[in-house]
């Protein structure tokens, strides 16, 4: 990855006077972390940075203004924001325009060609206590990890982050500045959630309700999804109360499967809710099913285009409806 | 104080010894290590080294039933769990047992809390020393030690091939004595080798903040703009709270099903929108920059006038959790360099 054409653009952006800050990546503050960064100036862009540890989309920063504002900048209605976006990032993007959720003249988009990111966790498992910060570099099927004054070599698929090993759209799709070539996607074939297709109802139930009874309901899958936007979640309502505060296995998995079905079709498969999660379910399980069953009974995929229409909105006579009981 | 020597094959024995006792320990459950009751010792995978999740819980359940109404016949029932039984924590880190210390003044005075008090009088503390230290802990800074005593009735300390295990409490005397058939007395020899793994562990301890001055400080800086600079890339989840240790803000709610209902007790976090949120609509923290103002304000300064003591223990958790990358450690400095 180019980086001097990164800051390049993200300097483009910000000489146009309208735009108020470029969301990016930062070095973090120790260790194979990457912070969420905001630059402000050009002094502040020299601080951004890409490289495979970028594992944590930028998107959700969009809205997060309007659900829990800060207005540390001060930004005025008129004025743009500048955002770095990998391809499923681009996707997020694309799909909340397309529902209305944000204005695409209020954003420059800074495109960056994803050749995949590195799984954090998977990184610390195998390197306990590193504190100095690190860096990793991709060649041939192998990344270079340093810190301190080590190096290692591993292999790419040893590390690389699950949602990364099918991503069938690593260029974005939506972009005012790209960075680099284009970078060609995998045939997803959704070989990842064939064990759970294959499993009986008993077998799934168990399985789903073993894995909700440990959630801590920290909420963090949904505030770092960038398509769990709405002012006002399903969550907070208190008059219904449709999912209760308790948390216990029912109350979990009513909130799990609520935030699934309201992703149906929407999920950009970001990976950020299992990313985040303190304790490990596999989310994107679940966002995966849902993907290729909209794609395979109403052949659409959310988020490969800004302008297209939703699945649930639409009808069509072909549409499929042997699951209508 | 009495010290003894465990040899690392009769763990389990010793486990085995507190029959008498409900067992809590730290389990291996799929993809996480947590804090639960243990009903059969075979066959139990423990877990000794970083938890993601505190032991607070068993003390301060996340979710806890005060009382269950039926709108009937207009009954109460006093729910909540009263210990029938002498309760063994075993397999505290050393900062987990201060964390109690933390949060015993909260639920005992002006208040009275039966429910925490009733669990924690109910409880005897036996910690094993943090052998493994997390990359953000930082317990050394905020008054700490992997090896320390405090909160607990019985350390165990780790050496290649037993426990050397201190007594500290009259409590933790009496399971010395239900397990003496398998201690020995520790030799002067064994007591240095476990001076020197202490020392060696608490070296392994890289970060750390001076703490001293932090709330006069903090007192001088509330309507500072620095909240929203270290605020803007805080999302708002509850993981820094769930997490820490010493964090007890709850929230309490009627779930009335047909005929009747509970009266629930449930934790809260103050990174979430709804905290302290009025029934006007009105919000007093209605920004990110408040709920990390208030977190901060909380441990740093509040904590300290009100019980004389840091509502931190320094265990890293809220670092190394945060799926953004707030690190306290860092925002304490950038406050200090004001």
């Amino acid at each position: 990855m180019n980086l001097f054409s990164l800051k390049e653009a993200a300097k483009q952006a910000l000489s146009q006077t309208e735009v108020n800050f470029v969301i990016g990546y930062t070095k973090g503050s120790y260790g194979f972390r990457v912070a969420p960064f905001f630059a402000q100036n050009e002094a502040e862009v020299e601080k951004l940075f890409f490289s495979p540890l970028c594992d944590l989309s930028l998107v959700n920063y969009l809205s997060l203004e309007k659900n829990t504002p800060l207005e540390k900048f001060g930004k005025s209605p008129e004025q743009k924001i500048g955002i770095f976006v990998r391809g499923c990032d681009s996707r997020a993007i694309n799909q909340i325009l397309s529902e209305k959720g944000i204005i695409r003249e209020e954003l420059i988009i800074i495109g960056i060609p994803c050749h995949g990111v590195i799984d954090i966790k998977k990184l610390e498992a195998r390197f306990p206590g590193v504190l100095d910060q690190a860096r990793a570099e991709e060649e041939d099927g192998k990344y270079t990890i340093c810190f301190g004054d080590k190096s290692f070599a591993i292999k790419k698929e040893d590390i690389l982050s699950d949602k990364c090993k099918h991503c069938a759209y690593p260029t974005p799709l939506i972009y005012d500045l790209l960075i680099d070539g284009k970078v060609e996607g995998k045939d997803d074939r959704y070989e990842d959630i064939k064990p759970q297709e294959e499993a009986t109802l008993g077998e799934k139930e168990e399985f789903w309700k073993n894995e909700f009874s440990r959630c801590i309901r920290c909420y963090a899958c949904r505030n770092a999804c960038p398509l769990c936007y709405c002012e006002n979640c399903i969550l907070e309502r208190l008059s219904p109360q449709w999912v209760k505060r308790s948390v216990n296995p029912t109350e979990n998995v009513i909130y799990h499967l609520s935030r699934a079905f309201h992703l149906a079709g929407r999920c950009a498969g970001c990976g950020e809710c299992e990313r985040v999660c303190p304790v490990n379910l596999p989310l994107m399980l679940l966002n995966r099913k849902l993907e290729k069953d909209v794609k395979s009974l109403f052949n659409f995929t959310p988020g490969i285009d800004s302008e297209q229409k939703q699945f649930l909105t639409t009808y069509d006579l072909k549409d499929s409806e042997e699951f209508i009981l | 104080m009495e010290k003894f020597i465990l040899p690392k094959e009769k763990l389990i024995d010793f486990l085995k010894a507190l029959e008498s006792y409900d067992l809590f320990a730290p389990v291996r459950k799929e993809e996480v290590t947590v804090f639960a009751q243990v009903n059969k010792i075979d066959g139990t995978t423990f877990d000794f080294k970083n938890q993601p999740l505190t032991p607070k819980g068993i003390m301060f359940p996340q979710t806890e039933s005060l009382f269950t109404f039926d709108t009937k016949t207009y009954a109460m029932n006093d729910s909540a769990m009263t210990p029938k039984k002498q309760r063994v924590m075993f397999g505290l880190r050393p900062c987990d047992a201060r964390s109690f210390l933390i949060l015993d003044p909260v639920f005992k005075q002006d208040y009275p809390d039966p429910y925490y008090l009733e669990k924690r009088t109910a409880t005897i503390l036996i910690g094993i020393n943090c052998s493994e230290p997390f990359t953000n802990c930082f317990c050394t800074s905020v008054g700490g030690s992997p090896a320390s005593q405090e909160g607990l009735d019985l350390l165990f300390i780790e050496l290649p091939n037993s426990y050397f295990v201190e007594v500290i409490s009259p409590q933790g005397k009496t399971i010395v004595e239900e397990a003496s058939s398998l201690l020995s007395s520790a030799s002067p020899e064994e007591e240095k080798i476990k001076d020197e793994i202490v020392q060696a562990v608490k070296e392994k301890i890289k970060r750390n903040i001076e703490t001293k001055h932090l709330p006069e400080k903090i007192e001088k800086i509330f309507e500072n703009p620095i909240w929203k600079d270290l605020a803007f890339k805080c999302i708002g989840c509850g993981i820094c709270t769930y997490t820490c240790p010493t964090c007890y803000c709850f929230d309490i709610q009627d779930e009335v099903l047909k005929g009747g209902g509970k009266r629930q007790r449930i934790w809260d976090s103050c990174m979430f929108k709804e905290y302290t949120l009025h029934a006007s609509g009105h919000n007093p923290r209605p920004t990110r920059a408040e709920r990390l103002r208030n977190r901060i304000y909380h441990k740093f300064k509040q904590n300290i006038d009100k019980y004389g003591v840091a509502g931190c223990v320094g265990c890293g958790r809220c670092i190394s959790f945060c799926p953004v990358n707030e690190d306290l450690i860092e925002n304490l400095m950038k406050i200090k360099k004001l």
